[in-house]
């Protein structure tokens, strides 16, 4: 019996390895390709490099300004996220327990703007940011970014803000406290995994964003990391040796951001589910 | 209570879209001395362009502003649009500033044509090119036309000689199939344009230059005989694998890939234009082989050129410093300055008067092809690359659908046909480039 | 508290009813005006904030989408015209019918394996951690990138393909991304690869919240490892389910960035989806009005999804 279910366990496992090989594979062949030289690569597209050539990080960090543009990423990342999250997070509250009047119509209208091209509404855009002198800046840029990642980061706040029961909140406002006081006192600490999750999301999401800054932001050292990686493949696509290092490093912070919160992460939700 | 944590949550957004912000810089604005500014193709070769421009331009109270960005054509379309964008504008080709003409964002030409003399530096084809309802709005630079380049090294190893006839054309390509060559040096995955690429040496080679203007003024049709034959001579040959060995790697091969097959001599011949000479040694020195070119065959076999230019030039109806700006057009039209771009750069120059003497130092096989083409132009016989004198409708149609006439769910005749209504729609409304008198 | 989770737990979307005011408030009218302009004082700023970035510039992109505008200079006022146009468009049906095939291809696979994935995961004890971190990296990465490399890793001469080639499996010697019959599965497949995960996390969130008692009560009842899946967990974790099924759906037609950077649409249109359309419509052909009318029909497909899954909620969940 006991081998039985040792078995059994074990093989729940299998999918889940194979997955996991699938998931990872072409991550780890771009992080070998990143150490080979170029000729190697040629002969060798598979497979461990014999010398590893730390030099390609060296050369694409310097040839693609690295340091300028993940900054520039980094400082749209946050700004955005944090906007979303204060901008989204009273919305999802609001509609999640106060009940606004008319907040069916407030969530449809949320879940049609999810249904919007950002083709639709572009060139218009463009124009008024135009006219407002926000082309260009990075402040034009995370305030549309802000726009367009509200609306799924409330449909996620309000999923987790609603299932908190009433109870908590009513022994708060019986005694007197206001409605900002039980977000901030009492909800959000319950909830900030919620919260980071959607942070991570949308952090995700801006990160990886090309065509919005694409058009919108014209100077060269405003861009971020990827509209620099795509203009490094472009010129440099024959050599995917440096090309797959600066993937690798366009990559890397977005991935460690994501390790570093994955555990609290993890640690918040099992809690949460046992409560 | 509510009040101040609703004010202090107000600070807090400010702050972190400050903090967003902290990044932004506001518009140059103007300030006594005039900026002229111009944005070009992020591409290999425009910083040397950017140089020789900046080093040779000298004006007082001008400084020169040149911006090398990537997908620069769609970018300065937005820009323009919302009432901005460089004060020179660039772009890929007549039909790109025909259509900024139509919409009134180009400053009109005349004045400084009259001023800096043009129509005595500037081919007079050249200039009616750029006109719109009789007045002139661009400038054409980088001259190009299609020919046919070969790997030399490989033609000497296997006994062959270049084409002329297009009989001879469709020979040679099968004797190198034969041989383990692959034909033709080609891909599309960079650039959609190629497929025309083919189009326009094919129709104006074997259909004949005569045969493309008058259907093209109306005259004649794109389904007569000629232009079917045309086409599918590249049907066969794409269906064949001839081009980079099968049409699902000519779908997925890049210029470069395809560039370093054709010099290790993978590659037998390559139906390109002229814009390659600006960096085909580095791919042929690299292998050790050689290269060289013949005009582009056609049916009976005589030397024909199709003509078009690359790029086209205007002024910023909303720029604030248009003198200025024409000051700089007027110095990168300047034929000495188009030479130097040529000899220093690669690039091709555009149609002004040049001579011999401004091209030393050019490889005698490019300024062989200047001096070739400059002739054929100034009899008034030469060939009409489709991306320069077709409507933009047209000229999409050509170089898309292709692909389904490749791919076989279409007929050459339905192909031809499509193409012919769409010339006659563009050619009634006015919307096709001038067409020069043969 | 398990109450509200035995009975299924909160949908993410429509009207449920709203919670009773405290004690002290109920039937005073002011009170209760009071409690609707706070919680209208929380909507406003991002309601703001969307409506003049998104909201605005739409209407003025669908009033575009009635003109004949070629995206500079004036905009002449013709109706109908263009949306008359698109009914008959070969290369605008191939295209809708191209994103349909997207569809289908985006509510099977990557549910499937985010199902499997995230089941399987509940049901371990070692290695959640691991297997999260690792299924959802992909996601993480930018479109760009992935789709170079896989651009890279499907080079029939130099990648996979050819491995795959030279120990003698068959159909890999052509380049799949060129091929009219293969291009658009497998720009999907590498947008799946990107995506999977993402499904499989959220998916497995919602699962954590299913106690343990129920699949203990299914066990007992001797039910194997399928049945639970299908009688405890996805009942379970059905709004989630529902809700992303609509998601999907609604993303699908806004698909861009990988089939632009992987063919641009070709070959032959055999991969031109809506998206990439209405860029070389506006951009390369100077047909803004008509793209505007291409944009403002994603749009309405996507809320033709959106109203179906709507209609659906309203008949209750049983459907």
């Amino acid at each position: 019996m006991k081998t039985r279910s040792r078995w059994a366990s074990m093989a729940k496992h299998v999918p889940l390895i194979l997955l996991a090989i699938f998931a990872t594979g072409p991550i780890a062949i771009l992080v070998t390709n990143s150490l080979k030289t170029r000729t190697e690569l040629g002969l060798e597209p598979v497979g461990l490099p014999e010398n590893p050539q730390f030099s390609n990080y060296v050369e694409a960090w310097v040839v693609s300004d690295f340091a300028l543009h993940a900054g520039n990423s980094a400082i749209l990342v946050f700004s955005t996220v944090i906007c979303v999250l204060v901008l989204a997070g009273l919305a999802a509250y609001s509609l999640a327990r106060l009940a606004p009047p008319g907040s069916g119509a407030v969530l449809f209208y949320l879940l049609l703007v999810t249904a919007f091209p950002i083709w639709l509404y572009l060139v218009p855009l463009f124009f008024t940011w135009r006219n407002l002198g926000l082309i260009n800046t990075s402040f034009g840029l995370v305030v549309i970014y802000t726009a367009i990642n509200s609306p799924l980061a409330i449909f996620l706040l309000r999923s987790y803000l609603v299932r908190i029961p009433k109870e908590i909140e009513e022994a708060a406002f019986v005694d007197g406290a206001s409605k900002m006081q039980v977000l901030l006192r009492i909800i959000l600490p319950i909830s900030w995994t919620g919260f980071l999750t959607v942070g991570l999301v949308v952090a995700v999401a801006v990160w990886g964003e090309f065509q919005i800054a694409f058009v919108m932001l014209q100077d060269e050292d405003k861009l971020p990391i990827t509209t620099s990686f795509y203009r490094f493949a472009e010129s440099f696509g024959q050599d995917w040796s440096k090309t797959s290092a600066v993937a690798v490093l366009a990559i890397l912070p977005i991935i460690i951001l994501f390790v570093v919160f994955q555990r609290r992460f993890t640690e918040g939700l099992t809690q949460g589910s046992v409560k | 209570m509510k009040n101040k944590t609703a004010q202090a949550l107000a600070l807090t957004v400010v702050a972190a879209v400050a903090l967003g912000g902290c990044a932004a810089t506001s518009e140059p604005g103007a300030s006594g001395e005039q900026t002229v500014s111009i944005w070009l193709d992020d591409n290999t070769e425009n910083p040397c362009f950017a140089e020789t421009i900046k080093d040779t331009f000298a004006a007082e109270g001008v400084t020169l502003d040149i911006e090398l960005k990537t997908d620069w054509d769609s970018l300065t379309k937005t820009a323009v649009a919302g009432g901005g964008g460089p004060d020179v504008i660039m772009t890929p080709g007549i039909t790109y500033t025909l259509e900024y003409a139509k919409a009134g964002v180009l400053e009109p030409l005349d004045a400084y044509a009259t001023e800096y003399g043009w129509d005595s530096t500037i081919a007079s084809w050249a200039l009616s090119a750029g006109k719109y309802e009789d007045t002139l709005y661009s400038l054409q630079s980088e001259l190009e036309t299609m020919i046919l380049w070969y790997n030399k090294s490989v033609f000497d190893r296997l006994g062959l000689t270049p084409p002329t006839t297009t009989a001879e054309f469709d020979a040679v390509a099968d004797a190198l199939d034969k041989a383990g060559v692959t034909p033709f040096a080609s891909g599309n995955a960079e650039w959609k344009g190629v497929n025309e690429w083919f189009i326009s040496g094919l129709f104006n080679g074997h259909a004949g230059a005569d045969a493309v203007y008058s259907a093209l003024a109306g005259d004649g049709s794109f389904t007569d005989p000629g232009f079917v034959e045309a086409t599918d001579l590249i049907t066969k040959w794409q269906q064949q694998g001839y081009l980079a060995g099968g049409l699902d790697r000519y779908y997925t091969t890049t210029f470069d890939e395809f560039l370093s097959g054709f010099g290790a001599g993978d590659y037998g011949m390559n139906m390109e234009g002229s814009w390659r000479f600006s960096n085909i040694d580095t791919f042929f020195s690299a292998a050790g082989n050689e290269w060289d070119w013949v005009p582009f065959p056609t049916k009976d076999g005589r030397e024909l050129y199709s003509i078009g230019t690359g790029s086209s030039w205007g002024i910023n109806a909303s720029s604030k410093n248009k003198d200025a700006a024409a000051e700089v057009l007027n110095h990168i039209f300047t034929p000495e300055i188009q030479a130097q771009l040529a000899v220093d750069c690669g690039f091709a120059p555009g149609p002004v008067t040049l001579d011999a003497s401004m091209l030393e130092g050019l490889d005698p096989r490019q300024a062989r092809l200047y001096e070739s083409v400059a002739t054929a132009a100034a009899k008034g016989d030469y060939g009409y690359l489709t991306w320069a004198f077709f409507g933009p409708e047209t000229d999409q149609y050509i170089y898309e659908e292709i692909e389904k006439l490749w791919g076989g769910s279409i007929t050459t005749a339905q192909y031809l046909e499509g193409l012919q209504e769409l010339n006659d729609k563009e050619r009634l409304a006015g919307d096709n480039p001038p067409l020069p008198e043969r | 508290m398990t109450t509200s989770i035995i009975h299924g737990p909160p949908d993410l979307v429509g009207d449920e009813s709203a919670p009773v005011p405290p004690r002290r408030q109920r039937g005073r009218f002011r009170g209760r005006a009071r409690a609707g302009i706070t919680a209208w004082l929380f909507l406003l700023p991002v309601l703001a904030v969307h409506l003049f970035t998104v909201a605005v510039p739409a209407v003025t992109g669908v009033y575009y989408s009635f003109t004949d505008w070629s995206g500079i200079g004036d905009a002449e006022w013709v109706g109908l015209e263009n949306y008359q146009r698109l009914l008959q468009d070969g290369d605008y049906l191939l295209a809708l019918g191209n994103n349909v095939k997207w569809l289908l291809f985006f509510w099977t696979v990557p549910f499937f394996l985010a199902i499997l994935a995230s089941f399987l995961l509940s049901q371990v004890r070692r290695g959640q951690t691991f297997y999260r971190l690792v299924y959802f990296v992909p996601y993480v990465l930018p479109s760009v990138v992935v789709a170079s490399l896989w651009k890279f890793m499907l080079n029939p001469d130099k990648g996979v393909p050819s491995f795959l080639s030279a120990l003698g499996i068959q159909g890999f010697d052509k380049a799949l991304l060129g091929q009219e019959s293969t291009a658009l599965w497998t720009i999907a497949f590498i947008d799946n690869w990107h995506y999977w995960g993402f499904l499989a996390t959220l998916l497995l969130v919602a699962m954590q919240s299913v106690p343990t008692e129920l699949y203990e009560a299914a066990r007992l009842d001797g039910a194997n490892l399928w049945h639970q899946l299908m009688n405890v967990t996805i009942p379970a974790i059905r709004p989630t389910l529902i809700f992303m099924f609509m998601m999907t759906g609604i993303w699908s037609f806004l698909v861009f960035d990988y089939v632009w950077v992987l063919t641009q649409g070709g070959p032959a249109g055999s991969s031109e989806v809506l998206g990439t359309l209405v860029y070389k419509t506006a951009f390369t052909q100077f047909d803004a009005g008509y793209a505007a009318a291409q944009g403002v029909s994603m749009a309405i497909f996507a809320s033709f999804l959106l109203a179906f899954f709507l209609l659906m909620r309203r008949r209750g969940w049983e459907i």
